[in-house]
């Protein structure tokens, strides 16, 4: 009897594995079938990633994300200031209920357990009053960047003001970028919280938004920024500056070119330098935010071209961020557009969108302001939500397959 | 040795798939597991059954976990704003109803014209059991008046749907069909006459409809201080109370202190008035931090405080009745602390709670509504900055191991 019941859910049990062992063979088949289709990777989000925060820990707006040479992923947020006092109310005086601010810098593990957590002010450096991106770099130091958004502008103006928000303290405007060790120990800082210098200072930064070091020439480029019009290269251990340009290569200059006009022939200077990223092959691409544009460039700033994405965008624009596919020939692009809430998969030989995936919304896989993005060595892709998106989220890489 | 012998037999099974003669030994072992752990469940649940009934050490509670990916994603570029209503009809439907208006310029960037994300949802959604949409409607329309804020969704047995609202002139309920024609509107804009008023309302939460009685009652709200009776067919007004059943007072309270005695009138506001099927009236007082008990006449039974150091907008926010017959369990939806409390009905004891601040599936900001389905599955939205509709599905009853479980996930992975 025992044997008999045992055989027939063995049975079962073999039949299943049949099934899923042709599974494969049916979809590959089918992908052949649509092979003229334009090819590009397929992503699906993973809803339970990362694990939920221990202690009542909840994020802020996330400003950055990046993963490290070991796969761990890294998150910037900008913890108490942008979280509204019911949402944490346990550090209120008295105690009004949950929850806690995480600490700002936040690692997690592939399986998307928190590994480490550090960040806020200390000595010797200027702890940024609004965060803007994080990386990692290939010795392991974390790189952060002081994007210095002032409180009225880190949160969308028509959003409701958080009930009993204390005013804003003020604070020296961001100019500086900061270099960690990836434990949290202070190394380096290039630039001054408050010594705000225009776009050919060679000393001070205005509101950078974004950090990114070559690796080949151990060099660190700096989105410069909210404030400056301009990309600026400093020696990544010493802080010694290099080089800067403007958009096209040309010189940058702060006069204020007033609202972008999707009509107007395309703005000499950038917009808001929002990211600055070296490929494996050596070539600059820069998200132009509000231009709602990608420039490139050569290493040495000289420009090679650009390419619209979402043109029409108004607002926030289109480029916030952006990542390469994980192949070695990084033949992607993917681009975080925090406007259209959605993230584009670009041809990095043509810069054409290939795809996007995601929509407006709070759901697993929806975003509200997604304007950070990382890879991983497998090829997944990790986007952060700044405004009251206030996530992390992976999207897990599931292959090449035809796009809509 | 025995173990040992397990553990060897288990890794064959999912490291070699494919060899067909290993096959059949292989489903002999899975057949023997399968047959031991049947044994073992078995053993363990007359075991366990045996423990809670002679010594009441094991203390049951019903288990949940969240469903990150109910409802399915909005048409449209729809995006919705504050969610403060969620209901269950009769074909287990859900309903929300959420504030378009909250829904800001960025967010509503295609209705602006700025980019191509996202459009204001309809106030009104109806999903189906696998979380499609299926309907929407809502907004101003000929002879009633929309809420400013609306608030609160609940659908009667007749399959009548009630709206409150909350803004500054709200002072009127609506009720419409499924599909949004109009029926009824109770009360008038602009025309809130205090707690000890018979036309109007001032601010109101939520309805509920006794379907024995055909009665509906109001929680009435964030300006009066009362629970208020009216005829669900006529609107025409019956009764309405205070705390402890005294007439109501709408003179202000002060703040909230967690260490003097309970103040003897609701505080703004009222969110929930909740009919047990035995006949028994839950109130949600909500910054007092209580539940008070009443029969249908108001006449007062008990209270019950919940999280009771909560300040600001206090911790009972909106509760629902467990699908069980006797309605074992109250579940209450607590917006301050982010999380919901599995309570016994009858004696209005926290069991465990679940769920955690933060934006991930299974935790809340702002947890504002509550509804059970048939299944005794568990709906939440959120307020605030929350902004969603979720689904946490009923596992059965389950030993209580920890009083805050934390956001409880799939496969029991909560933290």
């Amino acid at each position: 009897m025992k044997r008999r019941r045992g055989l027939y859910v063995g049975l079962i049990f073999a039949a299943l594995l049949v099934l899923l062992e042709a599974g494969p063979l049916v979809t590959q088949k089918s992908i052949a079938a649509q092979q003229k289709r334009a090819q590009g990777p397929n992503f699906v989000v993973d809803p339970l990633w990362p694990k939920p925060l221990p202690n009542h820990w909840v994020l802020g707006s996330v400003t950055g994300v990046a993963v490290d040479s070991q796969d761990h992923i890294w998150i910037i947020h900008r913890g108490a200031d942008s979280l509204g006092n019911n949402e944490k109310g346990a550090i209120l005086n008295p105690p009004t209920g949950c929850c806690v601010p995480a600490p700002q810098v936040l690692e997690f593990d592939q399986a998307g357990k928190l590994v480490s957590n550090w960040g806020g002010p200390g000595q010797g450096f200027d702890w940024p009053q609004s965060t803007g991106g994080i990386t990692v770099d290939h010795k392991g130091n974390v790189w952060i960047a002081a994007a210095g958004q002032p409180e009225s502008a880190s949160r969308p103006a028509s959003a409701p003001a958080a009930a009993g928000a204390r005013p804003a303290v003020p604070k020296p405007q961001d100019a500086h970028v900061l270099k960690f060790s990836r434990t949290g120990q202070f190394l380096l800082q290039i630039g001054k919280a408050g010594k705000v210098e225009g776009s050919d200072s060679k000393t001070g930064l205005n509101r950078p938004t974004s950090v990114r070091v070559d690796a080949a020439a151990n060099e660190v480029y700096v989105a410069d920024g909210m404030g400056n019009h301009r990309v600026v290269v400093f020696d990544a251990d010493t802080g010694a500056y290099k080089r800067h340009w403007g958009a096209y290569g040309e010189k940058p200059d702060d006069a204020n070119t007033g609202a972008y006009d999707p009509n107007a022939p395309p703005a000499k200077q950038f917009r808001t330098v929002n990211c600055a990223a070296t490929s494996k092959d050596g070539i600059v691409y820069v998200c132009d935010r509000q231009n709602n544009r990608i420039q490139v460039f050569q290493k040495d700033g000289k420009f090679v071209k650009e390419a619209f994405v979402s043109k029409s965008t108004l607002g926030d624009g289109s480029v916030w961020d952006i990542a390469f596919s994980n192949d070695p020939q990084q033949r992607f692009v993917f681009v975080a557009d925090g406007h259209d809430k959605k993230v584009y998969v670009l041809s990095r030989n043509t810069l054409e969108v290939v795809t996007s995936f995601g929509e407006g919304g709070r759901q697993p896989g929806q975003f509200y302001g997604v304007g950070s993005i990382a890879v991983d060595s497998k090829g997944n892709v990790y986007t952060g939500e700044t405004y009251e998106g206030k996530r992390v989220q992976k999207f897990v890489n599931r292959g090449m397959g035809s796009t809509k | 040795m025995k173990n040992g012998k397990w553990k060897r037999e288990k890794r064959e099974t999912f490291d070699s798939h494919g060899d067909k003669t290993r096959m059949t030994k292989r489903s002999i072992y899975i057949g023997a597991i399968f047959v031991v752990l049947l044994v073992a469940l078995f053993i363990g649940q007359s075991l366990l059954d045996r423990a809670s009934v002679a010594e009441g050490a094991v203390v049951m509670a019903p288990r949940f976990e969240v469903d990150p990916l109910w409802p399915k994603p909005l048409p449209n570029h729809w995006y919705i704003g504050m969610s403060i209503g969620v209901a269950v009809d009769a074909q287990d439907h859900v309903w929300i109803v959420h504030r378009p208006d909250t829904v800001s310029a960025n967010e509503a960037a295609a209705d602006q014209k700025t980019g191509d994300c996202c459009s204001k949802a309809p106030p009104v959604l109806e999903f189906d059991r696998a979380g499609n949409l299926i309907g929407h409607w809502g907004g101003p329309g000929q002879g009633y008046e929309w809420p400013e804020s609306n608030h609160g969704i609940t659908i009667d047995h007749k399959g009548n749907v009630w709206i409150g609202g909350n803004g500054t002139n709200d002072a009127h309920i609506l009720k419409f069909t499924q599909d949004g024609k109009f029926l009824a509107q109770y009360g008038h804009a602009g025309k809130t006459g205090g707690s000890n008023n018979t036309e109007n309302f001032g601010r109101v939460a939520k309805i509920f409809v006794d379907p024995k009685a055909n009665e509906a009652y109001i929680s009435d709200g964030y300006l009066n201080k009362r629970v208020a009776v009216l005829d669900a067919d006529t609107g025409k007004f019956k009764r309405y109370w205070g705390a402890y059943g005294n007439k109501p007072d709408d003179k202000n309270l002060g703040r909230y202190d967690p260490d003097a005695p309970p103040v003897q009138q609701f505080r703004n506001p009222v969110h929930c008035a909740e009919l047990s099927n035995d006949g028994f009236l839950y109130v949600c007082d909500r910054p007092n931090n209580r539940i008070q008990v009443f029969k249908p006449d108001g006449t007062f039974v008990k209270e019950q405080f919940i999280a009771k150091r909560s300040l600001a907008d206090g911790s009972v926010w909106d509760i629902a009745f467990s699908k069980d017959p006797q309605q074992k369990y109250i579940y209450v939806a607590d917006g301050r602390n982010q999380k919901v409390y599995i309570v016994q009905r009858d004696n209005l004891e926290i069991l465990t709670s679940f769920g955690d601040g933060g934006r991930q599936a299974g935790q809340f900001y702002g947890v504002h509504s509550i509804a059970t389905d048939s299944k005794g599955n568990i709906y939440t939205t959120e307020t605030y900055e929350g902004r969603r509709l979720q689904k946490f599905v009923y596992k059965g009853l389950a030993p209580v191991t920890k009083l805050d479980q934390g956001t409880v996930w799939p496969g029991g992975g909560s933290k």
